[in-house]
């Protein structure tokens, strides 16, 4: 596999780089220039102190002793302003570039179709457009520059030491080479220890974070010490892998240790051994025991640089993954919706979500401003057809018309803005209220979002909030009761103008008093609109001028209300009739 | 209680075990001062300087053989420092977690739980890095004082004038070291914001595509996230130009050492190997010194952390572990005893025991036969919530053995309030709950299995087995878990799912439907045999088939059983013996159905809201 693998991986890297990175040019070739000074500084400063030893053991004049002593500590200066410049501008960079990133990332996703989101957790999201776009950030700023820097200190040092000697050259040249493939071969056993203590600690905090959820009904079951006990079995399992984990980390720690010092030693044996020949200074000798200390940093960068492409490289995958993933829905060409209420039309629609039709050739009907009732059990296939005519999916067989178009011809914006959907899930977002009702679009006045809360009877809520329409909302509502969520999702709908509104089990968690206020403002709502009303309670059909009955994804009954209500044999006057035993019982 | 005094405490803990690390870590420290002393002694025998007859095969093997053993004793301080740190850290967490399951369950903690587990994991960790460090720098001043002294004997003017102005220009930049937390706080907030906004994204996207908003959306993300990198730059720029400091002080003194030794040098006061040992121990002094302000910064992130664990835990300090402190062991009254709880040995049990006496409430051992609710009355009960000031007010109850009352009324009347507050699941304000005319003390304690069993509106699962959900530690005996199931009409659902009780649910198995959860949560509450239940709003995610199934063998399977229940539906309410009726927290008016029918108009609307058209 090897080659062609690595091959595409490194397409791969050049097609990012070429994307996000090659717009930043000039940062990026001011940083390699910056870097290049502070290695010729790095390599200048052993030739100082050589200087000096040498010429201090002499009889020569001492006054140069001070000039190299100054000069030495100027370009140290030097130095630490170049690598504070450096640090900056490729920080900069890395972040310039994986906000980028960050964003097309997102936009991306959000725009994805429900079945991608069903597959994925907003954990697992939130891992990639943050978690491995940061581990990208050293790959698109600094990467190449350190890497190939840090091989340029190396090369640098050896070739110096070539100079000097061609046996010490070559000693530390093998010794460099023999110290990379060691540190990498331990590291094999370190890492995946590391691997496995993250899991197990992704794991406690899990458990941790349900717990914290449920106190409530953890608390009032009785089931504290289940949960203690829970806690302790973690505990129990944790401490042997982080152990290990730790001990991977001491490894590598060690291997460098010994590594070094088995650098030196050698350094040591061969100066040692030129020396006595009398064919270098001691000087010399103080030079090469300089830059076999100075080569630890580079073999440390160049290791860590190497680690740091291992983890970009499964995130770049996983990027390119979910960048690569195309949207099963995707814009059509641009047909126009009639601004009135909407007729829909399906016709002999099946879909599944896997090879099981979950709708099964339907049939449908709606005239412009009539009000559909579409009642079933659970899992009939409500609320998947709601989903179809949002082009949430698109169906497998047959097409769903929304006043005589196609709405596979329709661009997705344009058709959402015609068709509203509310659902018992209320989907609340930290930000102000403002924010929650428009979703920032900043062009919907005060006036007509405040005028819409007191239609919906929230006048007094809306009164109570100490920063009017600025008031914060806490992220899943934890301010608001469920009512007034569910209320708050009705006020966005009002807010937008569609002719089509799909209310889908939409006043399931209020409460009947609530819900009999709400009817008014729904009455408005649906004034000059088309409407499907979806419901396992009859009295929300209450209004419907149609029903339709699913069984399984099939239509089995439908008809105008009235008739159904009147025709003793139909299933609407059965559940009719069992709602009323209900309610007599 | 002191950042000093916590972090004593926590030594306290297993002090055993510090002192051993200390001492493996201090042995650490120390032995760099060897291998300098042989690169000394490798120059000194070049020129000739030589204190002693070593040749260089020698200092060679010595160099060798000393890397080894400091690589045996780092491994040896690694095993130290995991055990002590696991343990300390481990417990913080222990205590925290227990001190919340004893917390009112709906105010367990202060804010968001996302909140809660950064504390549990940032702030625990802090700590325990905090505590760890301080055995380094005992190590770090041992090094430095030994290095001290063998340098000052080599040459005292050359020390002081090249270690001390060294070392307060890195104390004082460490000192500014940790005027950075300002930025780090900043920053950290604006990632916390970037994360928090991508979750939101997400969570909510079905939201966001049904507006259209996807534009909108990303707009206000990339603004985060440009925010986010000016604050990290800021952060970035001071601690690089502090970083530079450290890393090039060596370099800046080898500089001074070069500038004041040259005629020393000359004169042979000061050998090749002297100036090798002096720029030797400089690099290790500048990292320790660095290292020891590390420690300062986690120190003072330690008493942050404190403050927060303390906010979290609601007032009490970190505690001494009571190891394995089970709420098991409790025995039935002889014909109830059909459940046990399931706790693993003897001691845990006898703990446990022990763990109840201290509380104020009843001792809750087994339950004796005149435990058995004959009548709860409550009078006076009161909850406002600070924030709102909403909440219930003056609510008095009477439920007799076996009677079935039901709370109802409008959105944010205060229903799961009260059956919240009566459960101790909030702190009362005011107000007596007599168990068979006996004063409830605790009732957050009192109010569990066998006593009483709750399913909350929004019921929580956790990821594990449909089974271990349902049974929450308990051991099913005697078909309890069958008959659980059947009452809350899961059998159905069950067939579906292929692995039966054995399916993994929550975010890494299956997800449950609103429906399924409810009456899992239903499911989990009458597995316990209890002699009241409590449920708030039951049926709201459920079809008119399977509410009237759950509600007709509700009826039929309870038994004796005493049942509250916050609802609105005809079902319930036409079944109850008693109504209450809330409005704004106070108990509008109460009575059966068929009363209420007549005497408030209220209670009409609320009966005829429901299922008006049929």
């Amino acid at each position: 596999m090897g080659k062609t693998a690595k091959t595409k991986s490194i397409g791969h890297y050049y097609e990012m780089l070429s994307r996000y990175l090659l717009p930043q040019r000039s940062a990026l070739i001011g940083l390699a220039a910056l870097l290049f000074g502070s290695i010729g500084l790095q390599l200048v400063n052993p030739q100082i102190i050589r200087y000096f030893i040498d010429t201090a053991q002499s009889d020569r004049s001492l006054e140069p002793l001070y000039y190299a002593a100054l000069l030495f500590i100027g370009f140290s200066l030097i130095q630490q302003v170049v690598s504070v410049i450096a640090t900056y501008v490729s920080e900069n960079l890395a972040w310039r570039t994986t906000n980028r990133l960050r964003g097309d990332l997102a936009e991306h996703g959000l725009k994805l179709d429900m079945s991608f989101h069903k597959s994925n957790t907003t954990g697992s999201i939130i891992e990639r457009v943050d978690g491995d776009v940061n581990a990208l950030a050293n790959f698109f700023s600094s990467f190449i520059i350190h890497l190939g820097g840090n091989l340029l200190l190396m090369a640098g040092i050896i070739v110096l030491l070539f100079r000097e000697n061609v046996l010490i050259g070559a000693g530390m040249l093998l010794f460099v080479i023999g110290a990379v493939f060691v540190i990498q071969w331990i590291r094999k056993y370190a890492l995946p220890v590391w691997t496995k203590w993250r899991q197990v600690n992704a794991e406690f905090y899990g458990f941790i974070g349900e717990h914290l959820e449920g106190t409530e009904d953890t608390r009032a079951n009785g089931a504290t010490g289940f949960v203690m006990n829970r806690f302790y079995g973690l505990l129990s399992r944790m401490l042997p892998i982080r152990t290990k984990a730790f001990l991977g980390f001491a490894s590598m720690w060690v291997t460098t240790i010994i590594v070094f010092a088995l650098g030196n030693a050698m350094a040591f044996a061969i100066s040692a051994y030129l020396w006595k020949q009398g064919s270098i200074t001691i000087g010399t000798v103080y030079l090469i025991f300089y830059y076999t200390e100075l080569l630890a940093k580079p073999i440390e960068k160049i290791r860590t640089q190497i680690e740091d492409l291992q983890k970009a490289d499964a995130s770049l995958v996983r990027i390119r993954e979910l960048l690569g993933t195309r949207s099963k829905i995707q814009d059509g060409p641009g047909a126009e919706l009639p601004s009135e209420p909407l007729a829909v039309e399906f016709d002999n629609v099946t879909f599944g979500y896997d090879d099981e039709p979950t709708l099964d050739g339907i049939r449908l009907r709606l005239a412009p401003g009539e009000v559909l009732g579409l009642l079933g059990r659970t899992g009939s296939g409500k609320t998947t057809l709601a989903r179809l005519l949002l082009r949430f999916y698109d169906p497998r067989e047959g097409s769903v018309r929304l006043g005589g178009v196609d709405i596979r011809e329709c661009m997705l914006g344009e058709l959402r803005t015609k068709v509203a959907l509310v659902t018992q899930n209320i989907e609340i977002i930290q930000g102000s209220v403002r924010d929650n009702l428009t979703f920032y679009d900043e062009s919907v006045p005060d006036e007509r979002m405040i005028g819409v809360l007191r239609e919906l009877g929230l006048g007094e809520w809306y009164d109570s909030l100490p920063e009017g329409l600025d008031t914060p909302l806490a992220s899943g509502g934890g301010s608001l009761s469920a009512g007034e969520g569910q209320l708050l999702a009705f006020a966005r709908v009002f807010l937008t103008d569609p002719g089509l509104v799909i209310l889908d089990e939409a006043s399931s968690r209020l409460d009947p008093l609530t819900e009999h206020r709400l009817e008014r403002a729904v009455d408005k709502l649906l004034a000059n609109r088309s409407c499907i009303m979806i419901a396992h309670r009859l009295a929300t059909v209450e209004r419907a001028d149609k029903i339709v009955i699913l069984e399984q994804g099939r239509i089995v009954e439908s008809g105008p209300r009235k008739a159904l209500a009147a025709d003793p044999d139909s299933r609407f006057s059965r559940m009719l009739a069992a709602g009323l035993e209900e309610v007599l019982a | 209680m002191s950042t000093f005094s916590y972090m004593w405490r926590l030594i306290r803990y297993r002090p055993g075990w510090y002192v051993f690390n200390a001492l493996v870590w201090t042995a650490i420290y120390l032995m760099p001062i060897v291998p300098g002393l042989i690169t000394k002694e490798f120059f000194d025998s070049l020129t000739g300087h030589a204190a002693t007859e070593l040749g260089t095969w020698t200092l060679v093997s010595l160099l060798v053989g000393f890397a080894l053993a400091r690589s045996a004793t780092v491994y040896l301080g690694f095993i130290t420092d995991v055990n002590f740190r696991f343990r300390m850290g481990m417990l913080l967490r222990r205590n925290v977690l227990g001190h919340i399951l004893k917390r009112p369950g709906a105010r367990a903690i202060p804010g968001s739980p996302g909140e809660a587990i950064s504390h549990f994991r940032d702030d625990v960790d802090q700590s325990e890095e905090a505590v760890s460090w301080s055995v380094d720098v005992f190590g770090m001043t041992c090094f430095a004082v030994v290095s001290c002294f063998i340098l000052l004997r080599i040459d005292a003017e050359l020390t002081m004038l090249v270690f001390l102005p060294l070392v307060i220009v890195i104390v004082a930049a460490q000192l500014a070291t940790t005027r950075l937390q300002k930025y780090r706080a900043a920053s950290r907030e604006s990632t916390a914001k970037v994360t928090e906004a991508i979750s939101e994204m997400f969570g909510s996207v079905q939201a966001i595509q049904v507006a259209g908003a996807e534009r909108r959306v990303t707009e206000r993300f990339r603004r985060l996230n440009d925010e986010r990198r000016k604050s990290l730059l800021k952060d970035k720029l001071m601690t690089e130009t502090l970083g530079s400091v450290f890393s090039n002080t060596v370099n800046l003194g080898t500089g001074l050492i070069l500038l004041i030794s040259g005629h020393k040098m000359r004169g042979g006061e000061f050998t090749v190997g002297d100036f090798s040992l002096f720029v030797y121990y400089l690099t290790f002094v500048t990292q320790f010194i660095s290292n020891f302000g590390t420690f300062l910064t986690y120190f003072k992130q330690m008493s942050v952390a404190k403050e927060r664990l303390t906010d979290l835990l609601q007032g009490a300090p970190a505690q001494i572990l009571t190891e394995a402190n089970t709420l098991g062991g409790k025995e039935r009254e002889p014909g109830a005893a059909r459940l046990r709880a399931n706790a693993s040995d003897k001691n845990e049990q006898a703990s446990a025991v022990a763990g109840h006496r201290m509380n104020k409430g009843p001792v809750v051992v087994g339950m004796a036969a005149d435990e058995r609710l004959e009548q709860l009355d409550v009078s006076g009960l009161t909850y406002r919530y600070p924030e709102t000031g909403r909440g219930v007010e003056d609510i008095r109850l009477h439920l007799r053995r076996g009677s079935f009352t039901v709370v109802t009324g409008p959105v944010g009347s205060g229903k799961t309030t009260l059956v919240r507050t009566l459960l101790g699941l909030l702190p009362q304000d005011a107000g007596t709950v007599l168990w068979n005319g006996r004063k409830v003390e605790d009732a957050g304690n009192f109010f569990v299995p066998p006593r009483s069993a709750y399913s909350a509106q929004v019921p929580r699962l956790y990821s594990d087995t449909l089974r271990e959900n349902i049974l929450l530690g308990l051991e099913d005996c005697g078909g309890q878990l069958e008959r659980a199931l059947h009452t809350a009409v899961l059998e159905e659902d069950l067939r579906h799912f292929r692995e039966g009780l054995d399916t993994v649910i929550g975010p890494r198995g299956v997800k449950l439907s609103g429906g399924q959860a409810q009456r899992t949560a239903a499911a989990r509450m009458l597995v316990r045999d209890a002699e009241l239940y409590v449920f708030d709003d039951l049926s709201s995610a459920l079809d008119v088939e399977t509410e009237q199934k759950l509600w007709e063998r509700l009826f039929g399977d309870r038994g004796e059983a005493t049942c509250l229940v916050v609802s609105h539906r005809k079902a319930a309410l036409a079944r109850a013996d008693h109504v209450l009726v809330l409005k704004d927290g106070r108990i509008e008016v109460e009575g059966t159905a068929e009363q209420l029918l007549e005497r408030s108009e209220s209670f009409r609307r609320l009966w005829s809201g429901d299922e008006s058209g049929s």
